[in-house]
């Protein structure tokens, strides 16, 4: 045991003795605290356009007299946690309006329109730049770090002559394998240490971020998958240094490698995907016909009730006293009918006997949130299709264990796109709870529906939208095969760094 | 001499493994690059078939226009003005995706006021305004790196390292450039010998790929090339040639300093990883703090507020209250005086529309501005931007054009006054229909918006890379001079 120690703390000192300890922690320390800056103060741009968002849709809330006018509204919160890896955080919609008659899909809830929430810099074309976040610095820097540590721990020693002595003395080859990466790790550590801990009095610095403790359980995951992302690297200095002779031969192989899966492999995967994409795409017009079809079914089945029913012309449904008016206010159905919207005004309705009208009102209305269901359901299908194709291209970047590792945090800090497309899912269940709500209270065949002569719509107990931070041990388990992976280079890589070296050729 | 020492580095540097691994990586990429955006979706031929079309759209738009008078032709304005797709996006991408391909001049809306008492009643259309799009956010799509010619250069500087680091460094340790030296030779030409020797290396496997990935280009037909374009191509050849040289230069420089190669390794890979990835990114991003701008909603907001004030001055709606409206006469040709006031109103209302819509997009083009001026510190984005240039892409080319739609602008209501001036029954005030003429207009002489390219934007980066070669190459010089020959 105290050979491996020694082992270890010699190669620990030999490389924070070096040039390239004190200038990887400064390139890193500083990148980062960089990097987060920018990252803290982009996040209070999030949160501040998210208050406003939420300030004004419980203003506009409260101005809703009917069911029928009812768009309560599902917002996006800022992950704080954003800060270490940006991820989706700066794209996609923010805001899902939740309207009773509409479908919910890409083209409907203001993706590229809206710019009333602010996302970040308020310049789109600052977007040209890559986003540097903590895990961007992580994923070049700190692995370009772990390979100019681990290059010529075999065969710069070999160069030097230094590694026959060491092995004339009574020290088990593992035992020197084992010392080499420990020592390794040991003074990368401070470096990753350290930059998460600047990281993080920055971001405590400002105001408006409170980590709580789900947060910083996350935080001590990110830290925990960085450590094992750097220890990858790390092991693949190692076994090429075993494998060459020369330590600038080491250097440059790993250097190579180094680029291709930090810059070149998910790049070239990415673009190609999207270039070339296994499910072809069909763009949204095309399902704007069966959408339409939808609707039209949905026509039928309510004019077929309504004619069941015996009044065809819903004027007849109300008994009328006089000047009593129904008005058709709004028949919206937007490029090839993806929604039919209408709304009934009723003008001097006090007098007037609406039961039946209400009942009538009560089945369509219900057949109408139906078909919203449907044509969501076929509208929704390129935005499948995207995904699977994103998916398959997530899965090739993964050969990549850079990818992976940014997969992994992605997935740990809840900015992956999986994350958003539950936000989407989420407003989706959202409406179903309304939905469920309004039946409840039967506002469906409720005079409220249309008229505030007898009270406004009840809605004080209206659901509100909950998009729920996951657990530790649900990101955890969401990221795990991420994580494994990682793991499973360490070990192979490790294996392989052990045998090679006990197979070693010292002459 | 110098020749002599350039060809035992080149049979040197072809042995080497970094030799091998570039002759690996460099056709992929290449052969990548030219199927991905020859034959990739939404290439260059999607790009100019939509093109074309709206070209032919918007000719038959102007015709149709044109034949309801002059007046209408002059308040609908000229439609919409797409950008010319460029034919070289695989040499410099230019976050291709992140860019507007059009602005829009043209104001369908009309606007009406009627039933009031002590009001005419008036249909009136506000003159168009220069309007710019929205820019696509973009998604995660828009931040990755993308495989072009660019992506290839920053490889090559990285290969320009491994091929310099040990060329001082290394002799030395082992001892041949004493040896070397006690020819009759100079310190400059062995120098200069290494330059060549290295630039060779570089530049001949890059010319291969070069020319294998536009051979592909050519015969997938899908990129048609015009004169220019080779011209640009070739720039962009002398771009790489001076890219690949400033790192050669850092490599010497950095070889001749240190005694052992692998230090000077290290410090070159530090420098290389700090330049091509993080530094740009850093300090683009950071400029979005350093200087921030008001938001779109900021500037919607005050907007807003500007146009109100110019309502609550004229009341062109009818809601005077107690203040009498100014433009309670509808505009005609036989009031002069009413048509002159509203004149004056939808001329202060194009006016602050137009102001607050450049003004913005203004000050957001001054801050990418100052995004790139400060990322040139890099040799590296500075050559991204010159090879943007070359191939009219990136950020740049969609300034170029805005300047040029701005003066489009002028020339096409410069036209209709002028047609209006000819016309002896108008009124000769603009820019309300009953000022001005409603004779037919010849559609053939309404001007048409022409791009030209203009290339100006890449002379101050190829001066930059100038500069950052012949600094380098100075201190390569100085620091090779001043060197120990002996370990």
């Amino acid at each position: 045991m105290s050979t491996l120690w020694l082992v270890i703390q010699r190669e620990f000192v030999s490389n924070v003795l070096t040039s390239r300890f004190m200038i990887g922690i400064v390139v890193c320390l500083l990148s980062t605290a960089v990097a987060v800056f920018v990252q803290v103060d982009d996040y209070e741009k999030r949160l501040t356009g998210y208050n406003t968002a939420v300030r004004e849709a419980e203003t506009e809330a409260q101005t809703w007299e009917l069911y029928s006018k009812i768009k309560p509204k599902a917002h996006r919160k800022p992950n704080p946690l954003g800060i270490f890896n940006v991820g989706t955080e700066n794209f996609g919609a923010n805001t899902v309006t939740v309207e009773l008659g509409k479908p919910i899909f890409e083209f409907n809830f203001p993706i590229w329109a809206a710019p009333t929430q602010k996302r970040g810099s308020d310049n789109p074309f600052l977007a040209m730049f890559l986003t540097v976040d903590v895990i961007f610095i992580f994923k070049f820097v700190l692995s370009a770090l772990a390979i100019l540590f681990a290059y010529n721990t075999i065969s710069g020693e070999r160069e030097d002559g230094t590694l026959k002595l060491v092995l004339s003395n009574a020290i088990p080859r593992d035992t020197i394998v084992f010392g080499k990466y420990l020592g390794g790790m040991l003074s990368l550590f401070p470096i990753v240490l350290m930059s998460l801990i600047v990281a993080l009095l920055i971001a405590f610095s400002s105001p408006v971020i409170a980590f709580d403790g789900n947060d910083i359980l996350h935080i001590v995951a990110i830290f925990g998958v960085s450590l094992l992302y750097v220890s990858t690297w790390y092991l693949l200095g190692l076994v090429l240094s075993v494998w060459t002779r020369q330590a600038a031969t080491t250097l440059i192989l790993s250097m190579f490698i180094w680029v291709i899966l930090t810059s070149v492999h998910s790049n070239v995967v990415a673009f190609a995907v999207e270039k070339f994409p296994p499910l072809p795409v069909k763009h949204e017009f095309t399902f704007f016909q069966p959408a339409a079809e939808v609707w039209e079914q949905f026509r039928k089945e309510r004019d077929a009730y309504r004619k069941q029913r015996g009044y065809e012309d819903l004027q007849k449904s109300i008994s009328w006293e006089p000047e009593t008016i129904l008005r058709l206010v709004n028949t919206s159905s937007m490029s090839g009918g993806y929604f039919i919207v209408e709304s009934y005004e009723v003008t001097n309705v006090s007098k007037a006997d609406t039961t039946i009208f209400q009942e009538i009102l009560g089945y369509q209305e219900q057949l109408r949130v139906e078909a919203a269901d449907k044509a969501e359901k076929i509208l929704n299908k390129p935005a499948e299709e995207r995904e699977r194709n994103a998916k398959f291209a997530d899965a090739l970047s993964r050969i990549s264990f850079a990818d992976t590792y940014h997969f992994a945090v992605g997935t740990i800090a809840g900015t992956d796109r999986q994350r958003y497309n539950d936000f989407i899912e989420s407003s989706r269940a959202y409406k179903r709870e309304i939905v469920a709500y309004l039946k409840d209270k039967k506002a469906f065949s409720s005079r409220a529906w249309f008229s505030n002569d007898k009270g406004n719509a009840e809605l004080t107990d209206l659901p509100v939208f909950q998009h729920r931070r996951l657990s530790i041990s649900e990101s955890l388990s969401r990221a795990s095969m991420d994580i494994l992976i990682l793991l499973a280079w360490n070990i192979v890589l490790f294996m392989v760094a052990y045998v090679s070296f006990l197979r070693y050729d010292l002459s | 001499m110098v020749w002599h020492i350039a060809r035992k580095e080149i049979y040197h540097n072809l042995m080497t493994l970094r030799f091998s691994l570039m002759i690996i990586l460099l056709p992929i990429l290449f052969m990548a690059n030219a199927l991905i955006y020859s034959l990739g979706g939404d290439g260059y031929t999607t790009q100019i078939n939509a093109y074309n079309r709206h070209i032919e759209e918007n000719r038959d738009y102007i015709k149709e226009q044109a034949g309801k008078g002059l007046a209408e032709l002059a308040l609908i304005g000229p439609g919409e003005i797409l950008r010319h797709p460029t034919r070289l996006t695989f040499c410099a991408d230019g976050t291709d995706q992140l860019i507007p391909r059009s602005v829009s001049m043209q104001n369908t809306g009309t606007a009406s006021r009627s039933g009031y008492k002590e009001f005419e009643d008036y249909a009136w259309r506000a003159p168009w305004t220069l309007k710019y799009p929205l820019q696509n956010t973009g998604g995660a799509d828009t931040q990755r790196i993308k495989i072009d010619w660019v992506f290839i250069g920053i490889l090559m500087s990285f290969f320009a390292i491994l091929f310099t680091f040990d060329a001082i460094a290394g002799e030395r340790a082992s001892g041949t450039l004493s040896l070397m030296m006690s020819n009759t030779v100079s310190r400059g030409q062995v120098l200069f010998g290494k330059y060549i020797g290295a630039f060779l290396t570089l530049m001949v496997p890059l010319m291969i790929g070069i020319l294998m990935n536009l051979l592909v280009i050519l015969i997938s037909k899908n990129i048609p090339f015009e004169s220019r374009d080779w011209l640009c191509i070739l720039g962009m050849v002398g771009l790489f040639a001076l890219h690949i040289s400033i790192f050669i230069f850092l490599g010497l420089f950095f070889s001749s300093r240190v005694s052992n190669p692998i230090t000077s390794l290290v410090w070159l890979l530090l420098t290389w990883v700090c330049l091509a990835f993080v530094f740009p990114s850093l300090l683009g991003t950071f400029v979005g703090n350093i200087n921030p701008i008001p938001s779109v909603d900021e500037v919607s907001m005050q907007r807003e507020a500007q146009l109100k004030q110019l309502g609550d001055e004229y009341h062109p709606f009818g809601r005077s209250g107690d203040i009498p409206s100014k433009l309670s006469k509808a505009a005609s040709v036989e009031d002069p005086e009413a048509t002159r006031l509203w004149a004056t109103y939808l001329t202060k209302e194009m006016d602050t529309k137009t102001r607050f819509n450049d003004g913005h997009i203004d000050q957001q083009f001054r801050q990418v501005q100052l995004a790139r001026d400060l990322t040139q510190i890099s040799p590296i984005a500075t050559f991204q931007y010159a090879m943007e240039g070359f191939a009219n892409t990136g950020i740049v080319s969609y300034m170029n054009f805005v300047k040029q739609a701005r003066r489009y602008r002028q020339t096409f209501v410069d036209f209709v006054k002028s047609e209006d001036q000819s016309d002896p029954e108008s009124l000769h005030i603009y820019p309300v229909k009953e000022g001005l003429s409603q004779k037919k207009v010849n559609p053939d002489a309404v001007p048409v918006f022409e791009e030209h390219i203009s290339y100006r934007s890449v002379l101050s980066q190829v001066g930059l890379l100038v500069l950052f070669s012949l600094l380098f190459f100075i201190m390569a010089q100085i620091s090779f001079l001043k060197s120990d020959i002996k370990a």
